[in-house]
């Protein structure tokens, strides 16, 4: 790659600022979440005597433990099914273009532009009706219905950049669809897919407005949720909610970095040359 | 949908019985998806419209009421208050993460692959992995008035100008919608990324061997290469906008006075607390309208590019 | 190109007929049940049941006293046991009519305010147990609040509600402040309580700690208007009575004060930043000379400031005047839908008499037990905050001065409309009379629509 001394010298000090804005609140909520809990915190210090038992006392508060385990069902339960039909959906409208998919596709679309707020007091009484309410499948449903239009346009935009050629030529060769799209499609669309995967597995667990309100029990909610519990009406513990939330965030951080290695590998490798 | 043209008849007849194969296997294949679209987001939405027409407290008898409840979201001076914040904020979590987010996707695409790259990324990214509602949390005393960032304006000698953010009404919106700004900026960039990594690099050698220098290869280049991951991103940063909660919940309540109000807080307030089912459904559709005529040029564009 | 764009219009026009049709045809059959009937009656019985049951309850997060009384009640009982599930005080409040509509509703919830449940028989009248365990000696003005008439209208009628506890609100003092600046004694009148804050401003101390991130400043507030109001017609307001107002000359008059207040700069200047945690602390750590609060801080100040700290009630404007004070049950309501009416109704009798239970709720919350003023008081540190919280519901009650909170008028007048207004209040951004010109506005438009 060609670059000029100055680009990479300008590049690197813009990146380098943004990285530091980037951590200062990270860090902020770190140095806050070891002060002595009962104190309010200020600025960003290093406490003199770091309070590391607050991470302890916030994991039995805030039943992290159980916490995690509805997170995770919810999540087991809401990405791999949004991955498969998405990617499904996505193929068709974007590799098969089918009579019709323009028309599908406009409706995929257009609920890509409804406002989680603007379903949420229906889908609390539909829950309601269908008796899954103060459940975690009253998350688990509509998650995947919300996800359905972002996820279909996602994979259809890679679908539709896949060079035709490389179908045409499998089906010159005789393979039949699922062939197709198992021995060519599917490696093709790896890059796309693990970015949707770490995309819905973040959406899922961060998801605080549908737990909130569909699942009574806060401990049958997903660990955005458990943030209320240090958060009383008249009581509350700034230390001991940034331990709690730096908590919450770690698996997530995991999963990340984790997923990130192939994920990065497959994105540079850019597109198939016809 | 044309396929390769053939000449002779029986040929035509196979190809068009393998379309017709190919239809059915397409709608087969979208029926899923189709069936969780329609069953949680579309009946929920037509059912939220018949509520809009209700006087309703989610318990009891509902009485039909026309439109009465989007005249009171057309005529409040609050509901309209808080649909103009949201507006606002549609420069902090669109424009600045997306500008960002283009900037430094292509220095770190100029970067060698190696462990400084893959750990910019993985803190770029961190903020978008933090809920919301614990992004509101933290930088709710980052900005008060003992707060880190007048610890650092102090630093840099800019005393005169620190106050608590959140709570200063000129302030408050801006400092919520930069918290927006924090949070997407991470996603931008990692999506752009995906984008640049997609666009041929024989065009980049191409342009860099014509002389051109790193501001026209952006604009003939990258971002053309790149319209389509715009538009996704663009479509998404102005809904985050539009129906923020989450940060607002956590961070202001709508406060000071309604500087931060914004109509995801209004409808889960009228909803829940006020029972007000109607009214809050209405807003809600009111809501998804807006986004509606907002995000529609933009779908449109990349749809023309894609044709 | 040219059939293609056709075919697509054909296309969005058959969804749009499509869609249109279904709304209609949806739009058309009203949501919602009727409101449920009477379930069957059962016999109201003053005896535990020997059976083993569980009881459920839906409660706050950060209010501990539940945990106490009813691990403490399955000692005396041991075929009772209980259930508690407890989320933010906001997410309660606003899930808590549709808990109490569910198929399997808490037997016992924390309800602020009783609102539309009444209306939508979700909360069981406990009247034949008023009735049963002879309730009629427990002081009327601490029940009034809890009782709703048939129109809908608080402060009279059937009995839903009890309390866990009964508050009473006032003034913390920072003695060691007040030393310093030849303070000695609690104020007697607004007046010399208005000298005090101007002697505190002229030192550099920081008059009144307050927050009002999230309302509470109204605890100020509404005790200013305390003072100057008709306690019946503010009670009124309150109870939703028909053509009541909150727009009255003592509303104005204790809404201006509060401005010539923040005018003067006696709260902090980052006050809308400050959320009641955050004023706790920094009244804990020293800062400021008076905040306003209820007795369930007596204890954490205590532990803080030790003997430098004192509690009393916010003084009339002429001395000698009756005092005037918030204050309210830690009220919880039994579900219409419960299966165990009588055993979760003895459970709150027992709350009210029984001395283990009395102690407690003086103990976890130094909150008044209320019931029988003849029943003897549970024992305090001599001395103490919590004693003095005592000794103020003692006097609010021979003062007939107990008043309601203003923030349960209605379930959505707090956040939608005494928070933002109070906002600007204390940053004098309006006046005492726009404050409340715009909250009654506000409830006119709750209560009518």
């Amino acid at each position: 790659m060609i670059t000029s001394r100055t680009e990479v010298i300008v590049g690197r000090v813009l990146l380098i600022v943004a990285l530091v804005l980037t951590l200062i609140p990270l860090l902020n909520m770190l140095s806050a979440a070891l002060q002595p809990a009962d104190r309010n915190p200020i600025g960003l210090s290093w406490p003199s005597d770091p309070q590391w038992v607050n991470f302890v006392t916030a994991f039995e508060v805030g039943n992290v433990w159980r916490l995690m385990g509805s997170s995770a069902f919810i999540v087991l339960c809401v990405v791999p099914v949004s991955l498969v039909i998405a990617t499904l959906a996505g193929y068709a409208l974007g590799g098969l273009r089918m009579r019709g998919s323009r028309a599908l596709l406009i409706v995929f679309v257009l609920g890509l532009t409804i406002p989680f707020e603007a379903l949420i007091i229906p889908l609390y009484y539909q829950a309601q009706a269908l008796g899954t309410l103060n459940t975690q499948w009253a998350v688990v449903f509509p998650l995947i219905g919300l996800f359905m239009p972002f996820s279909v346009f996602w994979m259809r935009a890679h679908f539709v950049n896949v060079p035709r050629e490389l179908s045409e030529a499998a089906r010159v060769d005789g393979a039949r669809l699922w062939q197709e799209f198992f021995r060519i499609q599917l490696p093709l669309a790896l890059p796309a897919i693990s970015a949707l995967t770490i995309l819905l597995f973040i959406w899922t667990w961060n998801q605080f407005l549908l737990p909130v309100v569909l699942i009574a029990n806060p401990l049958d909610r997903t660990v955005a949720g458990a943030l209320t519990f240090f958060q009383g009406q008249y009581y509350a513990s700034i230390p001991l909610l940034n331990a709690g939330a730096l908590i919450i965030i770690v698996p997530a951080i995991l999963v990340f970095l984790l997923f990130q290695r192939q994920f990065i590998k497959a994105l540079l490798q850019g597109a198939v040359k016809g | 949908m044309s396929t390769t043209l053939v000449s002779n008849a029986p040929r035509r007849a196979a190809a068009r019985a393998a379309a017709r194969r190919a239809d059915l296997t397409g709608w087969l294949l979208v029926a899923p998806a189709l069936l969780a679209y329609t069953g949680f987001v579309i009946y929920p939405l037509a059912t939220g419209i018949q509520y809009s027409f209700y006087d309703w407290n989610g318990v009891g008898v509902a009485t039909w009421v026309g439109l009465d409840n989007y005249a009171t979201v057309f005529t409040n001076p609050n509901l309209l208050g808080a649909i103009g914040n949201s507006f606002v904020l549609i420069a902090f979590f669109t424009i600045i993460p997306v500008g960002m987010g283009l900037v430094l996707a292509t220095l770190i695409r100029s970067m060698r692959d190696g462990l400084a790259l893959r750990a910019s990324q993985t803190i770029l990214f961190l903020p978008q992995i933090i809920p919301l509602a614990a992004a509101g949390i933290a930088w709710s005393w980052m900005y008060a008035q003992t707060g880190a960032v007048n610890q650092i304006l102090g630093w840099i000698g800019l005393e005169a100008i620190t106050r608590p953010w959140l709570a200063d009404y000129g302030t408050a919106l801006p400092a919520v919608g930069l918290i927006g700004s924090w949070v997407l900026t991470g996603l931008c960039t990692v999506l752009l990324l995906t984008g640049i990594g997609k666009i041929d690099t024989s065009l980049y050698e191409a342009i860099r061997l014509d002389g051109a220098g790193w501001f026209r290869e952006f604009i003939t280049i990258t971002l053309p290469g790149l319209r389509q991951e715009l538009a996704v991103l663009v479509t998404l940063t102005v809904i985050a906008a539009l129906s923020t909660f989450d940060i607002i919940y956590t961070s202001t309540q709508g406060g000071p006075g309604r500087a931060t109000l914004v109509p995801g807080l209004l409808i889960y307030r009228i909803g829940f607390t006020q029972s007000d089912v109607g009214l809050a459904a209405a807003f809600g559709i009111v809501m998804m309208v807006l986004v509606l005529a907002v995000v529609l040029p933009i779908q449109r564009l990349s749809r023309a590019s894609d044709q | 190109m040219r059939h293609h764009s056709a075919h697509r219009a054909r296309v969005r026009a058959a969804i749009g007929t499509v869609a249109a049709g279904a709304i209609l045809a949806l739009a058309a059959c009203a949501p919602g049940a009727e409101a449920p009937t009477d379930g069957e009656q059962i016999e109201v019985t003053t005896e535990l049941t020997t059976e083993e049951v569980v009881l459920t309850i839906a409660d706050e997060t950060g209010f501990p006293v539940t945990d106490a009384l009813t691990e403490e009640f399955t000692k005396q009982h041991p075929n009772v046991t209980f259930e508690i599930t407890r989320d933010t005080f906001q997410n309660l409040t606003a899930n808590a009519p549709r808990l109490l509509a569910g198929a399997n509703p808490p037997d016992l919830i924390r309800l602020p305010t009783i609102g539309e449940t009444v209306k939508d028989g979700l909360i069981a009248n406990l009247d034949p147990w008023y009735e049963a365990y002879g309730w009629d000696a427990w002081p009327a003005s601490q029940l009034a609040p809890m009782r709703m008439s048939d129109e809908g209208i608080r402060g009279s009628g059937s009995l839903y509600q009890l309390g866990l506890g009964y508050s009473i609100t006032g003034i913390f003092m920072n003695l060691e402040i007040a030393e310093r600046l030849g303070i000695t004694a609690p104020p007697s009148t607004m007046a010399e309580f208005e000298e005090m804050l101007a002697t505190a401003k002229a030192a550099g101390e920081l008059p009144i700690m307050a927050g009002d991130s999230d309302g509470v400043v109204n605890f100020v507030v509404q005790a200013a208007m305390n003072q100057f109001a008709d306690k019946d017609e503010f009670m009124s307001w309150m109870f939703n009575e028909p053509g009541a107002t909150y727009n009255t000359p003592g509303n104005v008059q204790g809404a201006e004060l509060i401005r010539t207040w923040a005018d003067a700069g006696y709260f902090p200047s980052d006050i809308n930043a400050i959320d009641y945690f955050t004023f706790v602390t920094r009244f804990s750590e020293g800062e400021g000379l008076f905040t306003f609060n209820g007795n369930w801080a007596a204890s954490g100040y205590q532990d803080a400031l030790g003997d430098n700290v004192s509690f009393f009630l916010v003084p009339p404007i002429n001395e000698g005047d009756g005092h005037v004070a918030m204050g309210a049950g830690n009220s919880f309501s039994v579900a219409a839908g419960s299966d165990n009416l009588n055993e979760i109704v003895y459970f709150l009798n027992w709350i009210h008499t029984d001395p283990a239970a009395r102690q407690i709720i003086v103990d976890v919350t130094g909150a008044s037990p209320g019931g029988d003023p003849t029943l003897p008081l549970p024992e305090v540190a001599p001395g103490s905050l919590i004693e003095s919280a005592l000794e103020m519901s003692a006097q609010i009650g021979a003062d007939n001065g107990q008043v309601d909170f203003m923030a349960n008028t209605t379930a959505g007048i707090y956040a939608g409309s005494i928070i933002p207004e109070s906002q600007l209040l204390v940053t004098s951004q309006i006046t005492g009379q726009e404050f409340v010109e715009r909250v009654q506005a506000f409830y006119e438009q709750e209560i009518g629509g």
